[in-house]
């Protein structure tokens, strides 16, 4: 078996191996190599055939914070330790391109059978160090949580504590169901320039047009996230009935985490 | 009893305290010339606020000793906040606003903070035009705005440490009080020596314009502070201002 990083022309061969298990995530991966191009990924070969993919994205406005992406066997090639050096070249790949922390998102959906069909590869992050941050309960259905685990890649460096906050104007201006999920929303925002006696910080009732707005499009439930050093967002956030689902340690920086929020929707 | 400094951390360049002392810096050399020479007498003048003329009252006693200078009407208001009678109430005016001054342009920004700092003044020099409104001695000084730079400070910083330096002869002793006794004590003063001012006749402090801009001050701050900014000052308030992402300690606000 050969491990390259993967090129354009692979995109057909790592979109089959992914569909043999998942079909919306052969589509999903199919836009996404489009569109985010195939660097940091690598796929696995034997006698020339593609057989498995993974690799990682780095999130641009993060020190070193990046998603492990795809990471998938063909069928007749699970069980063979084939994922497992695939996972250890893409960690190694991303240390040495100065990645601090890795994440990865994966469900806990089971199927019609009872079988829960990611319980293996939620084994192979554990023994790779990867622990759960946030759980995000009924995230892609009623029932199915979205489970987001992670490894900090240095962690004797620990964390600096009391970053500065920033207080930027929020203001929302949409509201989008999040990819691969059934009924879950989320608001786009922008940071504008503030006007003279204006609050910086979004209302209650921002909020609540937003939660509105979801419910008008039939939506389930409303997961947020935000920046850890915003002191502005919390009582708004708080007063609205949404709930903290937990945070991303570190994520942007030290000391600035990803802050998870969710509503139900209840007692609109 | 002077304020040296305080342990309120400034957060944000104090852009508009730094140019209100440029400006009455710059009236005192340029239009005043520093206190010496000819320009000084006219300058107080025709820049100071005559509490007769502003009620229309100078045909009864007259404009005093600034007879035949130019009049600005109610112009003289602003411009006397910038006038000053001599380098020891120049240099203590300044040394307030920049004490106090920065923390409450910190919690309301530079714009806010000069419509603050004009109110005051304005607020103090009618108050001691209705204490003496027939008195034909001119009144200058930014003491009635920088009294309300100190009534907002009380306000929003009641417990900062001021230091206050007394001199007792060669000795000079400084010690840290919180911002309510010293401002309330020198609220108190203004009021007390006010009081006994009435009466007089004679020139001198203004303590009525100290009163009046300190409760301006006092009172306008709650309209023109930002408690957005506020976040910033972790001693702002009369109690400890807690950490807003404390909300989510509370089990209720958790996802079960």
């Amino acid at each position: 078996m050969n491990i390259r990083p993967m090129d354009q022309s692979d995109i057909d061969d790592v979109v089959g191996v992914i569909d043999s298990h998942d079909e919306d995530d052969a589509e999903d991966a199919r836009s996404d190599f489009g569109e985010s191009g195939t660097e940091t990924h690598w796929v696995a070969e034997v006698n020339g055939a593609v057989i498995g993919i993974s690799g990682y994205r780095q999130v641009p406005e993060t020190h070193g914070s990046g998603w492990i992406s795809w990471t998938y066997v063909r069928e007749d090639y699970c069980g063979k330790g084939i994922g497992k050096k695939l996972f250890q070249h893409t960690i190694e790949h991303a240390i040495e391109a100065g990645a601090q922390k890795l994440f990865i998102k994966v469900s806990n959906y089971v199927d019609d059978d009872g079988k829960s069909i990611y319980q293996n590869a939620t084994k192979m992050y554990e023994s790779f160090g990867f622990e759960c941050e946030v759980t995000s309960k009924d995230f892609y259905d009623e029932g199915e949580d979205q489970h987001i685990y992670a490894k900090n890649l240095f962690p004797n460096l620990g964390t600096e504590e009391d970053k500065e906050n920033e207080k930027p104007v929020v203001r929302f201006i949409d509201v989008y169901e999040i990819a691969e999920t059934n009924g879950a929303y989320s608001f786009r925002w922008e940071v504008i320039k503030k006007s003279f006696f204006q609050k910086r910080s979004f209302t209650i009732d921002d909020l609540h047009v937003g939660l509105n707005a979801v419910k008008e499009r039939g939506g389930r439930i409303v997961f947020l996230t935000f920046l850890s050093n915003l002191p502005l967002i919390h009582s708004p956030l708080a007063s609205a009935g949404f709930k903290l689902v937990g945070q991303l340690t570190d994520y942007y920086e030290p000391g600035v985490h990803e802050l998870h929020f969710v509503h139900r929707l209840e007692g609109l | 009893m002077i304020p040296i400094r305080d342990d309120n951390p400034q957060v944000s360049v104090p852009w508009a305290t730094y140019g209100l002392i440029s400006c009455n810096a710059a009236a005192w050399i340029f239009l005043q010339g520093a206190g010496f020479g000819e320009s000084f007498e006219p300058s107080i003048c025709e820049y100071g606020l005559i509490p007769a003329n502003i009620l229309g009252d100078v045909g009864s006693v007259g404009k005093g000793t600034c007879e035949g200078f130019t009049d600005y009407g109610l112009l003289n208001v602003l411009t006397s906040m910038f006038m000053h009678g001599g380098w020891m109430h120049i240099l203590g005016n300044m040394l307030f606003l920049w004490i106090f001054g920065g923390n409450v342009e910190d919690a309301m920004g530079p714009v806010r903070f000069v419509i603050f700092y004009i109110l005051c003044g304005v607020a103090a020099a009618a108050a001691q035009v209705l204490s003496g409104p027939s008195s034909s001695i001119p009144m200058v000084g930014a003491s009635g705005a920088i009294g309300g730079v100190m009534g907002g400070y009380l306000m929003i910083y009641p417990r900062v440490k001021v230091h206050i330096l007394v001199p007792i002869f060669i000795i000079f002793w400084t010690f840290r009080v919180p911002a309510w006794a010293m401002l309330g004590y020198w609220i108190g003063l203004q009021l007390f020596e006010g009081m006994i001012s009435l009466n007089s006749t004679g020139g001198g402090v203004a303590f009525w314009a100290h009163v009046g801009g300190f409760v301006a001050g006092a009172l306008a701050v709650f309209v023109l502070k930002d408690d957005e900014l506020l976040f910033d000052h972790p001693y702002h308030g009369w109690t400890d201002s807690e950490d807003p992402a404390s909300i989510w300690d509370d089990p209720n606000n958790r996802q079960n």
